[in-house]
């Protein structure tokens, strides 16, 4: 067990990821109850519109320049998106049934994995991404690679930026208002389709922050990564109770170190020797979803939905 | 000289059914006016389409000399037309102070608006009291005073309160219709919905009683709260 | 209103969903001339079709365009050299994007298309294993330049001794993973000096099978198994599996799996400070590997079928010609061996058409025909001799260690191997 500390700290990593990408679903959720399913895509697309701007520079550019360039021209493609999904995918069907924007979602989700896969150069397969220079670094028994310690930075700045935000700004507030009644909201003169875009704007952003660290954590990007990276960033979503932006990133930790510890421990439990490793880390998972949510079916931090209105 | 809110044959309809059927009526600057009638009538569908949240499918509204019926409801709190809703629906996770900075969402005066605020807690003091409390925790009468309170935190030309005294204790209740009349005393127009149609009807200066989506019978407060037929109907005498 | 909009953009969105899923399947689809090699005619030219079956996009697809340029130089050296007179030979390449459901519809297409006379594929064991009971229904020959599963010839009791061929129409011009996981082992205990090695696999018919092969021959010859774990292929994050095998303080990883997995867990393992080698099968054999993972490669092993198919003079012409082609893809692993194996059904029909005085007989009966004409296949190929087992299995049992040094694979010993 002494390997502990490094696999709690694995799982930190990896669930800072998905709690970076779950803000995006659950943001998204609490003001207009959509799961934007295409959202795994936005992640991916971040990462090439970053690794784009990369291979633009000229060739010696030292990669602490690149990086804040990275996350904005990886930001913008992933904002652009987001609100281009918004105003001409979502919008037009925010009265239909619920069915329409989920399925119109799954679409969105393969045209964008498509796109990148016939249209960025080389992308039907895996691009190399640059690394940051430096580590592994030793804290006590555990190693954290210079890619991590970006990851964990970049999740701590945005989570308390986001944090301020919505508390203390005059928009933040009314993000709340709207997530909370949206009729009412409008009779305040809050315009909520401004709001609604402003939420898929910052889920877009923290989507691009997560897969540039994607990026750097592991030194290549995919057209596929979206797909899993969206699921797992989902299942946080829901874990940490949907609509609830600490929970969001709870839920992330949550599912990483459980991930982590289930692959990792598991199969030394006698008689469990053939459901532990990393085969099954997607299953163990999916069973604490499933325990969490027959436990608090609002999810760890949700609100009941009585509670609401 | 024209009203402070015309409505001009209005007709309202959800999918094929209509709900308000070609109404028309007007509200004086400094006027109490009030909407009775029973449930389904179509009051709150009325006010709904004032405050822009449903299109209206025929008619005219003109708000301060404005069209109203092709605006977006944030435009129209802008206008100077605020919508206390039916149910009250103040934020519940929000504290009482944070609901009030939303009612003044559209002004920029932070000197003005810190007034007002110390108005509001004026006007209720239980509010004042709990200004940093969540608004889900107070009680219906509590939240229904704080949804005025919001409402008026606007500035607004006309202020229209949907059902003010649904679901309240009797104590309540008065303590909100005083309200209103405070309301007018500080020359608030007001347009008001209510199902209490002797509290509404002794405190309005016109009157409309409303049925099936049309306008039956329209007077003062004091002529309908003294016909006949409005007695047996809405007062419940015989 | 509201409706028709709704309508719009829900057909836009799925058309251009399946419009560019389309594009996707970039499949060389090559109009073949209707019926023109269904019947016996005496006219002089007849068009024989050979089908590809591979990922072209996608995982797996830098090798899997490998096997379909490596048959179709093979057709187009047929055809400039007149090796069957009065037969065109053409290419029909479908992608089955790596994934068994598509290989069969593949499989199906291939079968249902009167111009086609045999296939050529997949690439993956897994993909195989869905595909052969398609072909074996229409009599229809299927050689695999890369499928290298002891089951898919041998049944899955080989192990046992217990032997079985299922299907008559299955060839394969790569040998068994059961030598090529013995091989492994072999050098790895005896050239390399591992004693300590840690069994990863994708838990994917190659993966698991080869990863089982080394495991237990690497026991077997007195090697410790330091700890074993499964992956699900298209993970990313490997720092579990990492920690593990830090832990274990194990000298060497085998991993059993392509290199879409292998290239991320040598990257992310040699970050963590792990210098061990990585070894693989000729599944993470690929140039692929090195350009992503990068210096983490350096060092790290990959047994392939064969010997290297840059050093064999016979096929010094066939690596000029995609190069000056400029074909996409990876020729290194099995490109020689598409080629031979093209050539086995040229070669085929040839005797087919001997025997048969210079006609091609009507499509079922060539294709029936060409089984018999494959099993008795005896040339010497560009990637060595050609000539098949009562399994179907290559007699050529050549196999290839590769190691990346200075950024490239490079072979360090080459050798035959019987278990």
């Amino acid at each position: 067990m002494h390997t502990l500390p490094q696999q709690l700290a694995n799982g930190l990593f990896i669930g800072s990821m998905y709690g970076l990408i779950a803000i995006g679903y659950t943001m998204v959720y609490g003001i207009v109850q959509l799961i934007n399913f295409a959202h795994g895509e936005i992640y991916m697309t971040g990462a090439f519109g970053a690794l784009a701007v990369y291979t633009n520079l000229p060739s010696g550019t030292s990669i602490w320049l690149a990086l804040p360039l990275m996350l904005i021209g990886g930001g913008i493609v992933s904002v652009l998106i987001a609100v281009g999904a918004e105003r001409f995918a979502y919008r037009p069907l925010r009265n239909a049934p619920r069915l329409a924007p989920l399925i119109t979602a799954i679409g969105l989700s393969l045209a964008l994995q498509q796109a990148v896969f016939l249209w960025y150069p080389g992308g039907d397969n895996g691009k190399r991404f640059p690394q940051l220079p430096g580590g592994p670094y030793h804290i006590g028994s555990v190693d954290i690679q210079s890619g991590d310690i970006f990851l964990i930075v970049a999740a701590v700045v945005c989570m308390v930026a986001l944090a301020t935000f919505v508390r203390t700004s005059r928009t933040g507030r009314a993000m709340q208002a709207t997530a909370q009644d949206p009729d009412t909201a409008q009779l305040m003169g809050i315009d909520t389709n401004r709001i609604i875009v402003i939420a898929f704007a910052i889920g877009g952003f923290f989507a691009a922050v997560a897969g540039v660290a994607s990026g750097l954590k592991y030194g290549q990007v995919k057209f596929d990564i979206g797909f899993q990276a969206g699921l797992k960033a989902f299942t946080a979503a829901v874990l940490g109770g949907i609509g609830n932006i600490y929970g969001a990133m709870l839920g992330g930790l949550v599912l990483g170190i459980a991930e982590s510890c289930a692959s990792a421990y598991i199969s030394n439990i006698p008689g469990m020797e053939q459901l532990g490793g990393g085969g099954w880390a997607n299953v163990w998972a999916f069973v604490l979803l499933i325990v969490v949510l027959l436990v608090r079916p609002q999810g760890l931090l949700g609100e009941r939905v009585a509670d609401r209105a | 000289m024209s009203a402070l809110l015309e409505v001009d044959n209005l007709r309202v309809a959800y999918g094929k059914i209509e709900a308000v059927k070609g109404i028309s009526f007007a509200v004086e600057a400094g006027q109490v006016v009030t909407l009775i009638g029973t449930n389904g009538a179509g009051k709150t569908t009325t006010l709904r389409t004032l405050s822009g949240l449903l299109k209206p499918v025929g008619g005219k509204v003109v708000f301060d000399g404005k069209p109203l019926t092709r605006v977006p409801p944030h435009k129209i709190v802008a206008l100077g037309l605020a919508h206390s809703p039916e149910g009250r629906h103040i934020f519940p996770r929000l504290t009482i102070e944070q609901n009030l900075q939303l009612g003044a969402y559209l002004r920029k005066d932070s000197a003005g608006i810190t007034q007002d605020m110390q108005r509001a807690y004026d006007l209720f003091p239980i509010l004042g009291e709990r200004r940093k409390q969540a608004a889900g925790t107070l009680s219906g009468g509590e939240q229904q005073m704080l949804a005025m309170g919001r409402a008026l935190m606007s500035q607004p030309k006309l202020l229209m309160l949907d059902e003010p005294s649904m679901g309240l204790s009797p104590i309540m209740m008065q303590k909100i219709m005083a309200t209103i009349v405070e309301l007018r005393a500080q020359g608030t127009t007001i347009l008001l919905v209510e199902q209490n149609a002797q509290a509404a009807l002794s405190l309005a200066d016109q009157a409309h009683v409303m049925e099936v989506g049309t306008i039956k019978l329209s007077g003062t407060g004091h002529a309908l709260l003294h016909d006949d037929e409005v007695r047996k109907t809405y007062l419940g005498e015989d | 209103m509201q409706h028709r909009s709704l309508l719009i953009l829900t057909s836009v969105l799925a058309t251009g969903a399946l419009t560019l899923t389309a594009c996707g399947s970039r499949s060389n689809d090559n109009k073949s001339n209707g019926g023109g090699g269904s019947s016996s005619s005496s006219s002089s030219n007849t068009t024989v079709v050979i089908g590809v079956d591979a990922p072209l996009t996608g995982a797996n697809s830098a090798t899997g365009l490998g096997i379909q340029y490596g048959v179709q130089i093979a057709v187009d050296d047929a055809n400039a050299k007149n090796l069957v007179p009065g037969v065109t030979f053409k290419v029909k390449a479908l992608d089955d994007k790596a994934q068994p459901a598509t290989g069969q519809q593949n499989a199906t297409a291939l079968v249902a298309d009167n111009s086609v006379i045999a296939a050529i594929g997949p690439l993956n064991s897994g993909v195989a294993q869905s595909m052969q009971q398609v072909f074996a229904s229409a009599n229809m020959v299927e050689i695999s330049p890369s499928n290298t599963n002891p089951t898919l010839t041998q049944g899955k009791d080989w192990a046992t001794g217990n032997k079985v061929r299922a299907f008559k129409t299955y060839f394969r011009t790569a040998t068994t993973d059961a030598l090529q996981g013995g091989f492994a082992a072999d050098y790895a205990y005896n050239t390399l000096k591992k004693k300590d090695a840690f069994v990863v696999d994708d838990k994917q018919t190659y993966g698991a099978g080869l990863a089982g092969i080394f495991k237990g021959k690497f026991s077997g010859l007195g090697g410790k198994i330091a700890g074993t774990d499964h992956v699900n292929t298209g993970d990313t994050d490997y720092s579990t599996l990492v920690t593990k095998i830090k832990n274990s303080h194990a000298d060497m990883l085998y991993y059993g799996g392509q290199y879409d997995e292998s290239e991320l867990i040598t990257k992310q393992l040699k970050a963590a400070g792990v210098n061990i080698p990585l070894m693989g099968g000729d599944g993470m054999f690929s140039d692929t590997y090195i350009k992503t993972a990068g210096k983490a490669a350096e060092g790290d092993l990959a047994t392939s079928v064969g010997v290297p198919v840059t050093t064999l003079p016979a096929a010094k012409d066939f690596i000029s010609t995609y190069k000056s082609k400029g074909y996409p893809g990876d020729y290194g692993t099995y490109g020689g061996y598409s080629y031979d194996a093209a050539t086995a059904v040229i070669k085929g029909v040839k005797a087919i058409m001997d025997a048969n005085s210079n006609k091609l007989p009507a499509m079922t009966d060539a294709r029936s025909q060409l089984v018999d004409a494959v099993q008795k296949s005896d040339f010497d190929g560009i990637a060595g001799h050609v000539s098949f087992d009562q399994y179907g299995d290559t007699t050529n049992k050549q196999l290839t260690v590769y190691q990346v040094k200075s950024g490239a694979w490079a072979p360090v010993k080459s050798g035959t191997y019987n278990g």
